[in-house]
């Protein structure tokens, strides 16, 4: 990929051939179309391979603890809403440690994307199970096989009110870049739930594995503006993968719910030293 | 000559004990006395053993009294729970039909017979409190004034129930033979009557706090309640959290976006909070937290009070970094010390806690110094001011579009930006960093940002106000922090009157403590600890920064309040006497 704004000099820390370079590049690709600048973006992250995300690019990063991304980002956000934020965080990150934190996003709809790695496994502690690995799955940990279910993200995302749910493949960058602008674009809540491999530590999840099962969910006809179907989509179990905008609907962003907000961000209000004579005088 | 009395409201959770303390309160407030008034209560919304405590004085009050001159039993019970505590010349109103008792110290007053000929027991509380106004010496025109206000708004026939029960209340009270008490007509004056939860809440609007976040937990929760009614004139935003870790991240979130933040805990949240208080110091973002603590461990006594999370808070979290902690003794304290931690916190980018309990939360008394937006510090900025100076710094950078969030400097304070406010990117990281914020495991690199973390722990140092001590030169010193400054005052000056030479150390910002100068004021000092926990934290705390041992301990653990009279019974006990 020729050279971009994006681009940072720090040394990438991901293995080779790991679906984050991908992903990575989407999302410069996404921020080129739209004439985004470094300045105009604020990635929060969680911890995983996922959360080093921001780290090998040009944005404004914040890189916060395990599971807590969505908390940061949503506290950011509430502060200035006219800041472009986005989340990387992995499926451990997001389902696991911060699984509490993903439902609260979703039910606030705070306007922010969120990018979720999901490579079936974690990475950086070396090939534990995560939340979205395959009952049965052995890993050296789990010697004997997964004892619980995988987590359902998409169908999680809609049964809990999640207005833009969609799911992409690292392999297809081109379409994912579409995504993150689409997600980015929404007013509200979005999160793309992203395939991608572990080159390391998922033996089974291949890119080729997923090669041959992904579809783009356009090319059926699939109204993303159907909920019903949208659920029949996140049900339909690993033989098919669907890949694009599962479902997407319009509700009333976290800060257009205040009339404080309405007016402008919290952050550009001026400190109002009468009110508060007034106030602290009246108590 | 002072006049001060206690009374004591004794009843079930949703009894309406509180009403008729507040009814009072504000009567005795409006015609000058000074009042003290403390709720305990059970953790259940309905039921068991809760009383309200008002003591009424014509003088200043810092703490409240154990001994009742008023017991109002609303349930017969409550005369049998509380009896113990009453004066000898005490009297008791029991809220029964029953026949007058054969002990002339009790009268049995049908609070709920009188409410009901009113037109519902529901004012059996307005009764209640008539009752009491008449015994103390208000006059009932005070009363209905008070209850005119009280029921603005209301239905008339809401207001009429109310003005009868509250004037055969007080017909009943007149009949109660007990020497007047006070005067009500003196003036009102300027002075505020108000909790602790309420003059944080205030302190943090004042040092321009825009965004709260919370989990609801006794008794932090109270602080951000008193923030509500404020969030429809001022630009604030108040967000419910899915729990105490979201909260603290929350919090942290708004604070690195540019807006000052709080959020307010107790003690087992505030455990959950501590792994944020280690990204605030690793990321140096700015946050404030309350504890207000209550006894553990785990769930404890959920609605009870304690001093037991000292050293827990100055060492809370991973690894070591410098925080600010105040304990605030005061109402007056504690908005200024909320005020003082964002100063502070903002200025070394640094998390600061400031330690509440219940007792200090939940208490209200009346304050005579004025609250003030300004700070002591003339360079406390408005958030205004100090982002256009962070704006302006932003300029002269912009040209090279690089900027280090974590530049070495003398003081080890690197210049603050908010994110995309300008060229430089602003970048932090949890993760060991170099001075551009980009985690780097590079041992020079980590020796080089612990030791800038550290240079700000001096400059620290000297914003903490020393212990403020009473009668130098005293024989001994009863020394404590926080909430229990008004009893350990109210004791020593009791003390003093029966010729006992004590006098007081009480901390109200705790760390980082300043070894030498602490040493220095302390040395040849004989310590009686007054704390409410069972370790004595705070003196196991100065010996290990100053070397020097305490005396004697006067230690409570049993989930209420220390009262002056606790201390003199126990002074006296250490002393022989």
């Amino acid at each position: 990929m020729a050279t971009t704004k994006f681009d940072i000099e720090n040394e990438n820390q991901w293995c080779p051939g790991c679906g984050n370079f991908s992903i990575l590049q989407a999302m410069k690709k996404a921020f080129i179309a739209k004439a985004l600048e470094p300045k105009d973006l604020f990635i929060v992250s969680g911890i995983g391979q996922a959360g080093k995300t921001p780290h090998f690019m040009a944005c404004n990063m914040l890189h916060g603890l395990h599971g807590r991304a969505l908390p940061l980002a949503t506290g950011a956000k509430i502060a200035n809403h006219r800041l472009n934020i986005l989340v990387n965080s992995g499926d451990g990150d997001c389902y696991g440690e911060g699984g509490n934190h993903f439902l609260a996003a979703i039910r606030r709809n705070i306007d922010i994307t969120l990018l979720v790695h999901n490579n079936r496994v974690y990475g950086l502690t070396k090939g534990q199970a995560s939340p979205t690995t395959a009952l049965g799955r052995q890993t050296e940990m789990q010697n004997k096989g997964t004892v619980s279910s995988p987590f359902n993200p998409i169908a999680t995302a809609l049964v809990t009110g999640a207005g833009f749910v969609a799911k992409g493949f690292s392999g297809n960058i081109e379409q994912l870049s579409g995504l993150i602008v689409e997600a980015m674009n929404h007013k509200g809540f979005s999160m793309i739930d992203i395939d991608q491999p572990c080159v390391s530590f998922n033996k089974i999840n291949t890119h080729l594995w997923y090669k041959e099962r992904v579809f783009d969910l356009k090319e059926t006809g699939h109204d993303p503006a159907d909920y019903e179907k949208a659920l029949k989509v996140a049900h339909m179990g690993e033989d098919k993968i669907p890949t694009g905008v599962i479902y997407k609907a319009h509700t009333l962003a976290f800060h257009e719910r205040f009339d404080v907000l309405k007016k402008k961000p919290l952050f550009d209000y001026n400190f109002d030293k009468t009110r508060m004579d007034e106030i602290l005088t009246r108590a | 000559m002072a006049k001060d009395i206690t009374i004591l409201i004794a009843g079930s959770a949703g009894q309406g004990i509180q009403t008729i303390g507040a009814l009072l309160a504000r009567i005795c407030h409006n015609a000058g006395l000074f009042i003290f008034s403390t709720d305990e209560f059970e953790s259940r919304i309905r039921g068991g053993h809760s009383f309200h405590q008002l003591r009424i004085s014509t003088q200043a009050l810092g703490a409240p009294s154990r001994h009742i001159d008023i017991l109002v039993a609303i349930n017969e019970r409550e005369y049998e729970v509380h009896k113990d505590r009453l004066k000898k010349n005490g009297i008791v109103l029991i809220n029964t039909d029953k026949e007058q008792s054969a002990d002339s110290r009790v009268f049995h007053l049908p609070f709920d017979a009188a409410a009901k000929e009113s037109g519902g027991v529901i004012a059996s509380n307005t009764v209640a409190a008539g009752a009491i106004l008449a015994i103390i010496g208000a006059e009932f025109k005070e009363f209905e004034a008070v209850l005119k206000d009280n029921f603005k708004g209301k239905s008339e026939d809401i207001f009429k129930l109310n003005l009868t029960a509250a004037q055969k209340g007080y017909d009943m009270g007149k009949a109660v033979d007990f020497p007047k008490y006070f005067d009500f007509d003196g003036k009102s004056h300027h002075h505020v009557v108000m909790s602790g939860a309420k003059a944080a809440a205030l302190g943090a609007l004042a040092a321009d706090c825009r965004f709260f976040s919370f989990y609801p937990m006794s008794p932090g929760t109270g602080i951000i309640t008193n923030v509500v009614k404020y969030a429809d004139t001022l630009p604030i935003v108040i967000e419910q959290a899915e729990d105490e870790l979201a909260a603290i991240n929350m919090a942290m979130g708004a604070s690195f976006a540019g807006v000052r933040s709080l959020t307010s805990t107790s003690g087992g949240g505030f455990c959950l909070m501590t792994e944020g208080i280690g990204l605030a110091a690793m990321t140096e973002t700015p946050v404030v937290i309350i504890n207000a603590q209550r006894p553990g461990p785990a769930t404890g006594l959920a609605t009870r009070t304690a001093q037991p999370d000292l050293l827990f808070t100055i060492h809370s979290s991973q690894d070591e970094f410098p925080r600010f902690v105040f304990a605030p003794g005061t109402v007056l304290e504690t908005f200024n010390s909320v005020k003082k931690a964002f100063y502070l916190s903002e200025k070394y980018q640094v998390p600061a806690i400031v330690l509440m309990d219940q007792f200090l939360a939940d208490s209200a008394r009346t304050e005579s110094e004025p609250f003030q937006t300004g700070f002591e510090h003339e360079s406390f900025l408005d958030l205004e001011t100090s982002m256009s100076q962070n704006k302006a710094s932003q300029n002269q950078v912009s040209q090279d579009q690089i900027y280090l969030r974590y530049k070495q400097t003398d003081t080890g304070i690197s210049p603050r930006r908010v994110p995309c406010q300008s060229e430089g990117l602003v970048r932090a990281t949890g993760n060991e960093h170099s001075e551009e914020g980009l985690s780097t495991e590079d041992p020079e690199n980590r020796t080089a940002m612990v030791e800038k973390r550290f240079k700000k722990l001096p400059l620290m140092k000297d914003e903490i106000k020393m212990p403020s001590i009473f009668c130098d030169g005293s024989a001994f010193y009863l020394t404590g922090w926080g909430s229990a400054k008004g009893s350990i005052m109210e004791a020593c000056l009791h003390l003093r009157e029966q010729g006992i030479e004590v006098g007081w150390i009480i901390f109200e910002d705790i760390w980082p403590m300043d070894s030498h100068k602490l040493t220095k004021l302390l040395e040849n000092k004989k310590l009686i600890m007054v704390e409410a926990n069972v370790t004595c934290q705070m003196g196991n705390l100065i010996r290990q920064m100053t070397g020097i041992d305490y005396m004697s301990s006067i230690l409570k653990y049993d989930g209420r309040p220390i009262y002056p009279e606790y201390i003199i019974e126990k002074v006296k006990q250490i002393m022989g006497k």
